[in-house]
């Protein structure tokens, strides 16, 4: 095969890959979450490009980060995170609460929803299997910033979610926030 | 010989009479309440938590709940057979946020068929505390508290077989609120 040919196959196997990046992602109900958030509230997400490439190096910088004897709740490399940084989140947040739950009720079970309206405040927890994993949705709006995370948890961790909902799903959040600063 | 009148007629009897009897039984059994009637509290509330676990939910407890664990082993053999916890709080800031009509919508789903008062505890200082369970005949079908003070509102509901004693063991798990429900046993008036 001469060098052409190897550059079109290259480019056709690159083509192919970024294809079904771009299916998956319309697909994918993390990125459903932040347009909606984006369109519901006419805000912009900060983007992390290189949260893809979290993995066992991030999992050790976040030990260390927490002073080496924190313990990891999301495995290493599952992270997806959108921040949403000082920007209103006006609006009637239990009318935002029907619009996600309809949106997500098909394939996540809302775990924990909690809103304060004297603080503007809402976290939503969702939580769906993944094989013998499980995919953990945490949403996070406060009155000028918001975060999205989805991770997968171990069974052993997702017991700890179920036993402390708010407790948990505010860690997992601070977990995800912590690895970005990084 | 049968005719084809009652051929063709016994069919759809039976399709009805089946019908009418599983929705009889559906009816019997269910004690999942409605407590979306309570959801435009949360746009007065300091604090609002839904708690939704459902029975698939159910199953993934069940899953990854360890057995080598003595807290949750207790917690998987207390919900083994329960389809839903369902819990809904509001805390207010300031007195008069929430109606008895609010209350109601739910008092009176729990007086339809089935349920029974177990708990009613009064107090001006420390609130009200109602305990109902549902009985489809000699079994418990669910659960559910009606818990209230000026400045706070609880209602847990747990569908499926459970008792006061199983409630206990489930507080302050799955995001279930501290009922402080063993020193109401003891103030407990059988009101039924």
């Amino acid at each position: 095969m001469s060098y052409g040919n190897h550059k079109t196959c290259a480019a056709l196997v690159l083509v192919l890959f970024l294809a079904a990046n771009v299916v998956q992602a319309k697909g994918d109900d993390f990125n459903s979450v932040v347009k909606m958030i984006e369109q519901f509230y006419g805000v912009k997400h900060v983007g992390i490009p290189f949260l893809a490439k979290a993995g066992m190096g991030v999992a050790r910088t976040a030990a260390r980060i927490k002073g080496g004897e924190a313990k990891r709740i999301a495995e290493a490399g599952s992270i997806k995170l959108a921040v949403f940084e000082d920007q209103d989140f006006n609006g009637e947040f239990t009318k935002f609460r029907s619009t996600l739950n309809g949106a997500l009720n098909q394939t996540w079970s809302p775990l924990v929803q909690t809103l304060s309206a004297t603080d503007g405040e809402q976290v939503y927890i969702y939580l769906r299997e993944a094989g013998d994993k499980f995919n953990v949705l945490v949403i996070t709006i406060a009155q000028r910033d918001a975060t999205v995370v989805q991770v997968n948890l171990s069974p052993k961790n997702l017991a700890l979610l179920m036993k402390d909902p708010e407790g948990t799903g505010k860690a997992i959040t601070e977990e995800a926030t912590i690895i970005d600063q990084e | 010989m049968k005719t084809l009148c009652q051929t063709k007629l016994a069919l759809p009897l039976i399709a009805l009479v089946l019908i009418a009897a599983s929705a009889v039984a559906t009816s019997a059994q269910d004690s999942r309440l409605q407590l979306s009637s309570l959801d435009h509290l949360a746009a007065k509330a300091s604090q609002t938590v839904d708690v939704n676990i459902d029975e698939k939910l159910i199953r993934i407890a069940l899953k990854v709940f360890s057995d080598q664990d003595p807290e949750e082993r207790e917690v998987k053999k207390v919900v083994a057979g329960i389809k839903g916890i369902y819990v809904k709080t509001f805390e207010f800031e300031s007195d008069g946020q929430y109606t008895a009509a609010d209350m109601e919508t739910i008092r009176t789903q729990l007086r339809g068929p089935g349920w029974t008062r177990l708990v009613n505890v009064r107090s001006k200082k420390e609130g009200s505390l109602e305990v109902y369970l549902l009985m489809n005949g000699e079994t418990v079908g669910g659960l559910a508290v009606l818990g209230s003070d000026v400045r706070e509102l609880v209602v847990v509901n747990i569908v499926g077989p459970v008792d006061l004693e199983k409630l206990v063991k489930l507080e302050g798990q799955f995001g279930i609120p501290e009922l402080d429900l063993e020193p109401a046993k003891s103030k407990t008036k059988n009101e039924q």
